[in-house]
């Protein structure tokens, strides 16, 4: 196991959730694959972290930031959308189009 | 020799699991896959020697996010959900970013790959509570700042009656 196995697999990680987030199209899958690039990110932290800095541990604080911030993001998120949900009855990205006129 | 098969077993399943987490047409088993996927995350965290992201990445996604995205799912859903596509029709585009963009970061990986592990980690909790309550500690504010207005905007948004003011 070295860095470059780390990073690869966070990159994979990565895509996965870019591919979610542009193909899904129900908005909770999309803040699902929001949250699998958010880990990707922090899988990078840690390892850069444990490999390139070991005798410190600022990237793994970094990472707890990035966590609290995607707890905020989804929850807001989720509450956006139990809010939209309720006026417009679906949950399709692609049926969200109040502000084409 | 452990530590390489815990690695490529835990690499195995994180990335098994977000494969059915994008791709599961039923949304429920998808956020289902998430949680999985996530306790994978935590399990790579703990093969770092990042054990205070270990126990966070467990308290605050596999039992808040994932319980959370699970209970919204149950709320949104619909049986009809069940026989409609869930991809949309321009995944082929979607396929053709992610694959230049994996050629370029796996070149960049490729860089990476002399840097060998050092020795063996060492707890770093205590490291971590230092940097909060000293070098970072006015981010750390900030976050606890943005904790409250997530919690207030939650409350606000999903409140039932609408609020005053124009709709």
């Amino acid at each position: 196991m070295t860095l470059a196995h780390c990073v690869v697999v966070a990159s994979l990680l990565f895509l996965i959730g870019v591919f979610g987030a542009l193909t899904r199209r129900n908005i909770v899958g999309i803040l699902m694959s929001i949250e699998l690039m958010f880990n990707a990110a922090n899988i990078n932290l840690a390892a850069f972290d444990r490999f390139l800095h070991p005798q410190g541990a600022v990237g793994q604080t970094l990472a707890v930031f990035t966590m609290t911030v995607a707890a905020a993001e989804i929850v807001v998120g989720l509450a956006l959308l139990l809010a939209i949900y309720r006026n417009t009855d679906t949950a399709y990205a692609e049926d969200y189009h109040l502000l084409k006129g | 020799m452990i530590q390489t098969a815990a690695f490529y077993s835990l690499s195995a399943l994180v990335l098994a699991s977000a494969l059915a987490v994008v791709l599961h047409r039923n949304t429920v088993h998808s956020s289902l896959f998430l949680g999985l996927s996530l306790a994978g995350v935590a399990g790579l965290f703990a093969l770092l020697g990042a054990d205070f992201l270990f126990a966070a990445q467990i308290m605050v996604y596999v039992s808040g996010i994932a319980v959370l995205v699970m209970f919204a799912v149950m709320l949104l859903g619909r049986k009809s959900d069940l026989h409609l596509r869930q991809v949309n029709a321009l995944w082929g585009y979607a396929l053709a970013v992610c694959a230049i963009s994996a050629a370029g970061l796996l070149k960049v990986a490729r860089g990476f790959a002399a840097a060998a592990p050092a020795a063996a980690p060492v707890p770093s909790t205590a490291a971590v509570g230092r940097l909060f309550l000293g070098r970072y500690l006015l981010p750390f504010e900030l976050v606890s700042l943005l904790l409250i207005a997530a919690l207030l905007g939650a409350v606000f948004f999903s409140h039932s009656e609408p609020a005053e003011g124009p709709r």
